[in-house]
């Protein structure tokens, strides 16, 4: 079948609208320019051809509902009940001197209506005949493979327990009301919910450890007015397509780029300087400009006083922070002190933990650490302290011992300065001490200046310490808060600004009553992964016992039971999965039913007891969001769901009829929910999905969504539709300004409000055991995990040519790379293997194997092999898809759920992706090869 | 002679997405037969290019001289080659999703694979379609007179009323940029969108295109960006000028960045030799490119520079100058 066959369906569905072509009125000359420029062309109406291709009679909004960040609004041409192709809206609102948003858009959105039509396209409810993932199916009507599901969840419930349901669907802030169906289904029956920030690879821990906030960034207008810019393990140009021209624009505005990542890669081409570290060094390089920087004096010491942890006192007999506890009797341990340079005094630092803004917040951001925006204005304002960043001082105890103490900043300042010279640093990065101390020097002088930051720096056992470092480095040049500057952090589709949205449509009855499991302790949990850390020294079961012993950490089905019944949609689990050969092996049997929800057959959905056809983004009602800008758009259908196919919210609401259905049937409607003290009647569910009829349709759940939160105050579909995207009223660290575009964290850095964290400002210091136990207490170097014993690091970034598995399986993306799954590989190694361009090769490691075909890049560093992550497992691969050799590993640091603002709260804190610090080998494949 | 509608793209600002020939592909070349072509493609340079090695065909004019070249193998163009989705999700076998037939050379099959040594090794994005040339050597070359330079905007078109798949227009083109529909036998080309065009609406490509780097214009009007980067800055080169079609599309060339010394450290060389640019695009490409650095310079000092600000087109409707733009 051909890429898509939408012609020919306008031809079928159609026939004989076509005729009616443009008639005449086009009778003017042409020349045939050199042959004889005065013959002129006898006209033949042919044009018309073409004219009467670029018709439509139906035009509508539309966005394409992934784990993709862009958010384009398009507009949708249909003709005659067919989609035919969709175009960006160009309707986005702009910023005063600030080259505008428009065009947004990419390849993938250009053919979108692909999946509409394509081979791809589940069509009819389909059951399992043959084994999982064979693909073997028979169709069914709605009405059989409701029954089932239906059966079983009640069984499961009745027989086990409410919490061996399991619920996978991520990214609410693309299609929230479709987020929405699963969650509130499960909310009601008890279900579990997953996480997907952290399991993704995503969440920057090292954001939530020094800013006590999930993550942030500025909106991509805001690169525009910055006059340096470093992406640092980002590859915007590849990865953030509708925002790349910010990049290029702003350096023809005479910004200074600089791109900082292993390999030449798309975005390196643009920039003044690209500087090539050995992978998973960049703590050490951002170290190395921390200590240029300190050593010639040109940090910020105000902004390191009022806004760190760096002058709050830290004892040195025990190593710990000097906390109010060890001062007066009945003291908290969540107040700090400084020492004041004036008083020569030690000084009890407002605003931190142990105090509690005087005015209750309306709204607690269920993503902080804490909420701290009822303290007043200019709360860290230091009046007359002046807290000392260096010297040791005495201070006398409750108990009247007298120990030495030292702020933060000295100790740290003694590490960099002893241990991350550009010339150390330079033996460990391989990049040149003079660079080291040129980066360094711009980067501290030129005003506003950016880090960029995405997966390449994300996916490290210890990325939570790049993340540090970079914090560091922007605090150290007070560019936090500035337009232009800060650290920016692009990977997940993760933030919906309007949150209490999504909660009041997915948790009605509030978060504290729903089940959230983590998801990377869930899989490495339930799939039973090896992750080799023995050879590193590091015991994870002993750190994963104790975090969930102490309840740090949730673990779902509780008391030890397995999952059984597990509903995936609007994602591909299992093919994301790291430690999917683990998945496999030991959860999938674990599972007695999977539900899948999609429109086109991926992984996850043949790898399904049942698959159920969902809508198209161009068939259903929704909105869309990102944080790469502020403005709300939707979609809505340019024609009714094709086939046989529903809305994710009228699938959930089937699913829910029929659960209530059976539950009577079977004679278990009621049952009592001890954790949530919660007496539960599945009778219900359908009046409880659908709040007594008042949600029924997609169209009131948009509507009800809009009421719920401050961030969409006034907005209404109508208003999207007729006038286009929507900014939001209300952001979450920084005030919305007009005309200028959102950058974070300016209720901290100018409204002098204290940051979220235990010590109420950016910490770098964080005196747990468990970061004491893995030397990272402050944030220093950690030289990449080598567990599996092989020479080559893997790389697996994100392609141009899909959104995660999306568009993997496109016709036309992958012609126009090389039509399958690649190993990509410097010259220097692939010679040493005897490996050729284009050659089927090998790679493996103890966890699994691929077969797939080399790729031979001059821009590739040697050392290592690079995969685009996640073709579907079935693709031209002939073994295995990029997380075959990924095991799952838990970051110790990231399990800690006992101090101050690090707790465990969904896509908070937990858990995320370690997929770089993987090796493996590579060899030829000798084996029989498909031509 | 007539109106002429032209394109300048700065390369600078091409991020390599593709997102114009998917745009293309689904307004135009959506029908059978019509599979392999990309009227719109981008490709990695130094690359061979799509079709491969296109730049050895030949065709053109020499000394006035009409060119015929080799006609491109099919082959040479990658097709869009169907994947057998029926057999890797429902066979019941552990059959794999995978084309057919072997892709062969694809459209960007050589897509970063760069040039030189890590770590100076260099490669950019070249996006090209049709260059609706003055001297268009597939019009001169087609014996029967389907193909016509409209006098309104000298759009070059092959009427598919009148083409009898002669193919004497595929040979001739010196770029490549004649496809051929094997099933219609017809040849076939990118429209400039021109019933678009007509209504004020600029072409797929460039309106889709999120790099916002393609200008379209008159070029003969004189307050139109067009020509203020052809000829005014002299910024905006024409691919290969030797082969004598006077095109009417046009590239800023591209800056790289610092390439390293022996000893790891920045270095003044430039990334990509001059030599291959003047290859692409002719002596003229000095004098641009300092000119580019000069303005460069300008703003990275803080002072203003008309032409970076007509490059970064802070307003998008900037970049077409095309009569009565619309929104549609
Ligand atoms: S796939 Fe993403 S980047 Fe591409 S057009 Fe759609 S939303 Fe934008
Ligand atoms: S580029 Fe080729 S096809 Fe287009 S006008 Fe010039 S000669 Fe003709
Ligand atoms: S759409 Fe624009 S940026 Fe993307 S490849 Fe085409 S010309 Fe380049």
């Amino acid at each position: 079948m051909p890429r898509s066959t939408r012609r020919i369906f306008l031809k079928v569905a159609g026939a004989g609208c076509l005729a009616a072509a443009f008639s005449g009125g086009f009778a003017f000359k042409t020349l045939a320019a050199t042959q004889d420029p005065n013959a002129q062309y006898e006209y033949t109406g042919w044009e018309n051809l073409h004219r009467n291709e670029w018709t439509w009679d139906k035009k509508t909004r539309g966005a394409h509902l992934i784990n993709c960040t862009g958010a384009c609004p398009h507009f949708v041409y249909a003709k005659d009940g067919v989609v035919l192709r969709e175009e960006p809206s160009k309707d986005l609102p702009s910023f005063d001197g600030i080259p505008e948003y428009n065009p947004r858009g990419c390849n993938k959105g250009a053919c979108a209506a692909d999946y509409m039509y394509g081979a791809h396209r589940v069509k009819y409810p389909l059951i399992r005949t043959g084994e999982r993932g064979e693909g073997k199916w028979r169709r069914a009507s709605w009405d059989e493979a409701l029954e089932m599901i239906a059966d079983k969840v009640v069984d499961t419930i009745r027989d086990h327990s409410a919490d061996c349901i399991s619920v996978f669907t991520p990214v609410p802030a693309v299609a929230p009301i479709s987020f929405s169906a699963g969650h509130r289904f499960a909310h009601f029956i008890g279900a579990h919910t997953h996480t997907f920030f952290d399991w993704y690879g995503d969440a920057p821990t090292g954001t939530a450890q020094t800013c006590g906030i999930q993550g942030e960034g500025c909106e991509t207008a805001d690169w525009f007015n910055a006059r340096m810019i470093i992406t640092w393990g980002s590859n915007p140009l590849t990865t953030r397509i509708p925002d790349a021209h910010y990049l290029t624009e702003a350096a023809m505005n005479g910004t200074r780029l600089v791109s900082i990542s292993p390999e030449y890669n798309a975005t390196s081409i643009k920039v003044d300087q690209w500087i090539h570290p050995r992978p998973g060094t960049d703590a050490a390089l951002g170290l190395g400009m921390a200590h240029v920087i300190i050593k010639k004096g040109l940090y910020d010491a105000n902004n390191l006083k009022e806004q760190t942890d760096m002058p709050f006192l830290v004892r040195t007999d025990n190593g710990l922070f000097l906390r109010e506890t060890d001062m007066v009797d009945g003291g908290s341990d969540a107040m700090f002190y400084a020492w004041d340079s004036k008083t020569r005094k030690p000084v009890r630092m407002k605003g931190s933990w142990g105090e509690q803004p005087k005015k209750k917040p309306p709204v607690q951001p269920p993503f902080f650490g804490r909420n701290t925006l009822t303290f007043p204005k200019g709360y860290l304002d230091l009046g007359d302290l002046d807290p000392a960043l260096e010297g040791t001082f005495k201070v006398k105890l409750k108990d009247g011992t007298r120990v030495n103490v030292r702020p933060v900043f000295a100790n740290y300042k003694e590490q960099i300065m002893k241990d991350y010279s550009p010339g150390q640093v330079s033996a460990i990065t391989g990049v040149n001490a003079a660079a080291i101390t040129r980066l360094a020097t711009d980067y501290a002088t030129i005003k506003p200046s950016m880090i960029i930051t995405g997966a390449g720096i994300n996916h490290w056992y210890y990325s939570d310490v790049n993340m540090r470092v970079f914090h560091f480095l922007s605090a150290l040049t007070a560019n936090d808060g500035r337009n232009g500057g800060g650290v920016n952090h692009y990977i997940g589709q993760w933030k919906p600004v309007p949150l209490p949205g999504v909660g009041a449509l997915s948790f009605p009855r509030g978060g504290q009553k729903h089940r959230f499991c983590q998801t990377t302790i869930w899989s490495y949990y339930h799939s039973e992964v090896y992750d080799a850390m023995e050879n590193e020294g590091i015991d994870t079961a002993a750190f994963l016992k104790e975090s969930l012993d102490t309840g740090q950490m949730p673990l779902y089905p509780r008391d030890g039971r397995d999952p059984k019944v597990f509903f995936c949609y609007r994602g591909n689990f299992l093919n994301q999965a790291k430690g999917q050969k683990y998945m496999l092996r030991n959860l999938w049997p674990k599972l007695e039913m999977i539900v899948t929800a999609n429109f086109r057959m991926d992984t996850m959905a043949l790898y399904s007891d049942i698959v159920l056809p969902s809508a198209h983004w161009y068939e259903k009602t929704d909105l869309n969001m990102s944080h790469e800008h502020t403005y709300l758009n939707m979609t809505e259908p340019a024609v009714e769901p094709l086939w046989e196919s529903k809305t994710d919210w009228e699938i959930f609401r089937l699913i829910s009829a029929k659960v209530a259905e059976a539950a009577v049937r079977k004679g278990y409607a009621r049952y009592y929910d001890e954790q949530f003290k919660w007496a539960r009647d599945l009778s219900r569910l359908l009046d409880d999905y659908t709040d007594n009829g008042k949600l029924e349709t997609d169209v009131a759940a948009v509507e009800f969504f809009l009421r719920k939160a401050p961030h969409t105050k006034g907005i209404t579909l109508d208003m999207l539709r007729e006038k286009g995207a929507q900014r939001f009223k209300l952001n979450w660290t920084s005030p919305m300004k007009e005309n200028i575009p959102y950058t974070p964290f300016q209720h901290f850095t100018v409204s002098k409000k204290p940051w979220p964290t235990l010590t109420g400002r950016q910490q770098f210091f964080i005196d747990h055991p468990t970061f004491f136990a893995m030397g990272v207490e402050l944030p220093v170097y950690k030289a990449p995990v080598d567990a599996d014993k092989y020479p080559l690091r893997f790389n697996t970034p994100h392609s141009r040519y899909a959104i995660h598995s999306t568009w993997k399986d496109n016709v036309l993306m992958l012609r126009l790379h090389r039509g399958g799954p690649l190993i990509e590989l410097s010259a220097v190694e692939a010679a040493a293997r005897g490996l050729k361009d284009n050659d089927w090769a090998e790679v493996w490691n103890d966890h699994g194997r691929i077969i797939a075909r080399v790729k031979i890049r001059a821009g590739e560093q040697a050392g290592r092999v690079t995969m685009n992550h996640t073709p579907e497992l079935y693709q031209d691969l002939m073994e295995g898809g990029s997380q075959s050799v990924i095991p799952i590993r838990l970051s110790p640091t990231a399990l800690v759920g006992n101090y101050g603002h690090l707790r465990f709260k969904p896509n908070y804190y937990g858990p995320g992706g370690t997929n770089r610090d993987v090796r493996v080998e590579v060899k030829r494949y000798l084996g029989a090869a498909p031509a | 002679m007539g109106k002429q509608v032209a394109m300048v793209m700065d390369l600078n600002k091409c991020i390599g997405c593709q997102a114009c020939t998917a745009a293309c592909k689904s307004l135009w070349t959506d029908d059978e037969g019509q599979e392999y072509m990309l009227w719109n493609n981008v490709e990695t340079r130094p690359g061979p290019g799509y079709p491969r090695d296109w730049e050895q065909d030949g065709g053109g004019f020499a000394d006035g001289q009409l060119q015929y070249g080799e006609l491109p193998e099919r082959s040479a163009h990658g097709g869009e080659i169907p994947l057998n989705h029926e057999q890797a999700f429902s066979s019941g076998t552990e059959i794999r999703l995978q084309q057919k037939e072997p892709m062969g050379y694809g459209a960007n099959q050589d897509e970063d694979t760069s040039s030189g040594t890590y770590p100076n090794n260099y490669h950019f994005y070249l996006p090209r379609l049709c260059n609706h040339c003055t001297k268009p050597a597939c019009l001169e070359a087609c014996p029967v007179r389907a193909i016509y330079k409209r006098e309104q905007d000298g759009i070059v078109l092959v009427d598919q009323d009148k083409c009898q798949g002669i193919r004497m227009c595929n040979r001739a083109c010196p770029y490549d940029k004649v496809y051929f529909n094997y099933v219609i036998k017809k040849s076939q080309k990118c429209i400039f969108c021109f019933p678009r065009v007509e209504q004020g609406v600029a072409p797929a490509c460039a309106r889709q295109c999120p790099g916002r780097l393609r200008f379209v214009g008159m070029l003969e009007d004189e307050d139109g960006p067009i020509h203020k980067l052809v000829y005014q800055w002299k910024v905006a080169l024409p691919l290969h000028p030797e082969y004598g079609t006077d095109p009417n599309v046009f590239y800023v060339p591209p800056i790289l960045p610092s390439s390293f010394d022996e000893q790891g450290r920045f270095s003044e060389d430039p990334r990509v030799p001059m030599d291959y640019l003047r290859y692409l695009f002719g002596p003229e490409v000095d004098a641009a490119l300092i000119t580019m650095h000069e303005e460069i310079e300008r703003k990275k000092a803080g002072k203003a520079s008309e032409l970076m600000d007509l490059l970064i087109a802070r307003e998008w409707k900037s970049l077409f100058n095309i009569p009565d733009v619309r929104v549609a």
